[in-house]
């Protein structure tokens, strides 16, 4: 049972550990150029890094001795890297248990001599493993990364905070197992564990900027995984809080074994009474259902309020810190010159640009994969079966899931765009009408462009489209915000599909890369709809 | 008769022998043709080659006509397709499902879904996860047979359904039958075969080996016959006899296995008194069965095959 679970964590363990790895040795590596080689340029860096810290604080934690190379990869590298393990739980978690009750499997191991809690702590051990592997990818792309800048890490602090990795990304499988107890399907589980999460990092990070918080975020694993910083000179091992996240796992862990024992597979631990209701005969007379698109939109009419709803959020979120942002720019000599040198002159509006716009492309793109996955699971769920089984091309799939794609797309991009229209004024900044609504559009295309990729490579691999396209966003993404940083060659920052967007906003529209997003978009579906006309549709 | 549904030299090769291979049927407007074979033997591929989910490695097939590859979209105007397992899906609820592939396919009568719902007693407030397995069978039925359609492709249509509305299924095939539908159903229940079809192909590892009327699938069916003698049993005369096989003796027993005409046994047993003969017709489903039994078992000679 043991070697099954592992085996079902394969391709999370894959995918987690090269990010984790990659992440690490970015940031790692990246120091040199950054903070710059003499003692005196450090110095300035680091005393940059200390006024600039606080503006990101919702992000990542507080800097000790940024100046360091240790200093800057507790904080860059371990201080972000817990956001891609504990991603990879929660989805491991919910995985672990829903989409095996989805698929039947579940039911099977049980039907056989495996017993629910000897299930439970398999699927719980093999995470572990997999967990801790994860880890030392972690670690050695920590290593790696110094090695490459001509530095060096304590092994003994670095294995220190490596636990406390370990520990928070444990402790999130665990409320994800939970979460798993108490819906139904994945996605709800997803969901749900996700806004537990969430909530609690923001408990966590807030608390940084909100003294009044500071005891509730106690009950944040996230809180205290940060309150070990052992990498960073000076930092500390916090020995009982990593404790505490590892009893955190294994109580949340217990109680879902109980619950998992105690339910009913494929039901959820709390039951609504059913009520008692007339047999309905009729269809439904919903008119959005018998439309192409709409019918789309309206399945999954939920997913995209959710998404529609955090974006809003997170741009009224972002909104609210630009103006502070942005009054540490101009005192900052350093920085106002390399962003007005790169974007523009008001500061007010880059960072609307940067941070909002480039948090919003990233949104996008993120929302464009979960769609691609949607295509992936409609085949091998013989959904796609059923659709071209009526009266309808193959064409039409094709060319329809790019069409909701964008409609969705042009929903979210909108209404975040319509918060930061709303609020930017009281901020002190003004954007043109005309260049927001630029911005906005442009969203579209990029978003298309991941699905253009993804309907090409599902043709083919469809398990493969997901991580294939993770990595690109990720990597795009991170390129885009830590290449500036690090001074990076312009043709290392080209490499982020991001950069095809360009700052639309206070630049204009990047019109060379409009036009590649435009043939991404061309040739990704162009091979999407070739290859739905010859290949095989079978679930 | 016009040809509902046509394959010449329908072939999908998967490879090491796995797949469909020259498949040459034609099925009648006003047929209900059942599609018997094992699990494997190669009926959901030969479906999906003509619904063109999948694409034929050479040969082609016909609905009406109308090539399944060249005009897939055409074709499906006249097809009601059940598949062998529904899709999932998920939250929404059975109305909506209704309503959304109806939306797809257009022009589709509310008041027949109604009728159908009523009939299966299906339930379509429920959402699609709720449904057990026979309900979304029911589910796929009425999908299947909402728009009338003037060819039915059924892929084991009652797997999972409970006796009641197995026989109320087969209501509904004779009734779509009697307006002039074809009905094309894989199966591998033959007692299910027997109740509604008038013709049946039977597929083995890929391969057609055998079309027939029901009453010409006799043929390949066997008689076990038992014959008690007064005085001496004629063994060997028996066992000379054309068709009769496995022949054994106990006693004043004598028991054996006849396939096509008696008379050769009949002229046999003319060599000793009989007292008494008992002659036994296995179920369709126990021919089945020795149908595709290893050859070794001696239960199915090639003669019988041939047949």
């Amino acid at each position: 049972m043991l070697r099954i679970a592992l085996r079902a964590h394969r391709t999370g363990f894959l995918v987690g550990a090269a990010l984790s790895f990659v992440t690490m040795f970015v940031e790692t590596e990246g120091f040199a150029a950054a903070a710059g080689q003499t003692p005196a340029e450090r110095a300035a860096f680091g005393a940059q890094m200390q006024a600039l810290a606080p503006q990101v604080a919702y992000l990542i934690p507080l800097p000790i001795h940024p100046e360091t190379l240790a200093g800057y990869v507790q904080w860059r590298g371990f201080g972000f890297v817990y956001i891609i393990t504990c991603f990879w739980a929660l989805m491991a978690a919910t995985g672990a248990i829903r989409n095996e009750e989805e698929r039947g499997l579940i039911e099977q191991w049980l039907a056989s001599t495996v017993g629910r809690l000897r299930l439970m702590a398999a699927r719980s051990a093999a995470f572990t493993l997999a967990a801790a592997g994860v880890v030392v990818v972690t670690a050695l792309g920590a290593f790696a990364g110094a090695a490459a800048a001509d530095g060096s890490l304590d092994l003994g602090a670095v294995l220190e905070v490596s636990l406390a990795l370990l520990g928070v990304t444990v402790a999130s499988f665990g409320a994800g197992l939970l979460a798993a107890q108490l819906v139904t399907t994945r996605r709800g589980a997803s969901a749900l564990g996700g806004v537990v999460l969430l909530a609690l990092f923001f408990l966590d990070s807030l608390s940084r900027v909100n003294s009044g918080l500071e005891g509730w975020s106690r009950i944040s694993p996230f809180h205290l995984y940060n309150r070990t910083t052992a990498v960073a000179p000076g930092g500390v091992f916090d020995l009982p809080a990593t404790i505490a996240l590892f009893a955190a796992a294994a109580i949340m862990t217990v109680l879902s074994a109980y619950a998992f024992a105690v339910r009913d597979i494929g039901a959820s631990l709390v039951r609504r009474r059913r009520v008692t209701a007339a047999a309905v005969r009729t269809p439904s007379a919903n008119p959005l259902l018998r439309l192409p698109v709409f019918s789309a939109l309206y399945e999954q009419r939920w997913v995209l309020l959710s998404w529609a709803i955090g974006t809003m959020l997170l741009a009224a979120f972002i909104l609210s810190l630009a103006r502070s942002t942005a009054d540490l720019i101009r005192s900052n000599e350093t920085l106002r010159g390399y962003l007005q040198a790169g974007f523009g002159t008001d500061p007010n509006l880059v960072l609307l640009a940067l941070f909002w716009f480039g948090f919003a492309a990233f949104i996008l793109a993120a929302y464009a994969i979960s769609q691609v996955a949607r295509w992936a699971a409609d085949d091998a769920e013989g959904r796609l079966e059923m659709t071209i089984a009526q009266p309808v091309s193959r064409a039409r799939v094709v060319l329809e899931r790019g069409f909701t794609l964008a409609a969705a797309s042009s929903v979210i991009a909108g209404l975040g765009s319509v918060v930061v229209a709303a609020g930017a004024p009281a901020q002190d900044i003004h954007p043109e009408t005309g260049r927001l609504l630029v911005a906005t559009a442009l969203l579209v295309p990029l978003a298309l462009a991941f699905g253009g990729l993804g309907a090409a490579i599902i043709a083919r691999w469809p398990r493969l489209a997901v991580p294939v396209l993770s990595l690109v966003a990720v990597a795009g993404y991170l390129i885009q915000q830590v290449g500036p940083l690090f001074r990076w060659p312009s043709w290392a920052l080209d490499l982020s599909v991001f950069t095809l967007y360009g700052t639309p906003l206070t630049t204009g529209v990047f019109w060379t890369g409009f036009w590649a997003l435009a043939a991404v978009i061309v040739v990704g579906f162009g091979i999407g709809l070739a290859a739905m006309h010859y290949r095989d549709v079978a679930s | 008769m016009t040809g509902a549904l046509r394959t010449e030299g329908l072939t999908k090769d998967y490879g090491q022998g796995r797949g469909l291979f020259d498949l040459d049927l034609e099925v009648a407007a006003g047929e209900v043709f059942g599609y018997l074979g094992p699990n494997g033997a190669g009926k959901t591929t030969t479906i999906r080659l003509l619904m063109d989910m999948i694409r034929p490695t050479r040969g082609r097939a016909e609905v009406f006509g109308v090539d399944c590859q060249a005009k897939p979209v055409e074709v499906k105007r006249l097809v009601g397709y059940m598949p062998g397992e529904l899709p999932q899906f998920g939250g929404l609820r059975g109305r909506e499902v209704v309503s959304y592939v109806a939306g797809l396919r257009g022009g589709v009568d509310s008041g027949r879904i109604v009728a159908l719902a009523e009939r299966l007693d299906l339930d379509l407030g429920r959402r699609f996860r709720e449904y057990s397995r026979g309900n979304k069978q029911k589910l796929g039925l009425v999908l299947a047979l909402m728009h009338e359609p003037r060819l039915l492709i059924l892929d084991e249509p009652t797997s999972g359904l409970d006796p009641l509305n197995q026989q109320e299924f087969h209501l509904m095939v004779h009734e779509a039958r009697d307006r002039g539908a074809t009905i094309f159903l894989s199966s591998h229940v033959l007692s299910e075969v027997e109740q509604i079809c008038q013709r049946v192909a039977i597929i083995r590892q890929g391969r057609l080996v055998q079309i027939a009327r029901l009453d010409e699938l006799h043929h390949i069916r066997y008689h076990h016959v038992e014959v008690d003698f007064a005085g001496q049993v004629p063994a060997d005369a028996v066992r000379a006899a054309a068709g009769v096989e496995q022949v054994s003796v106990q006693g004043q027993r004598l028991t054996c296995v006849v396939r096509g005409s008696f008379s050769p046994l009949l002229t046999a047993l003319e060599r000793g008194e009989v007292i008494n003969m008992v002659s036994h017709e296995p179920s369709l489903e126990e021919t089945f069965l020795a149908y595709y039994r290893d050859d070794s078992a001696g239960m199915l000679s090639e003669a019988a095959r041939a047949s």
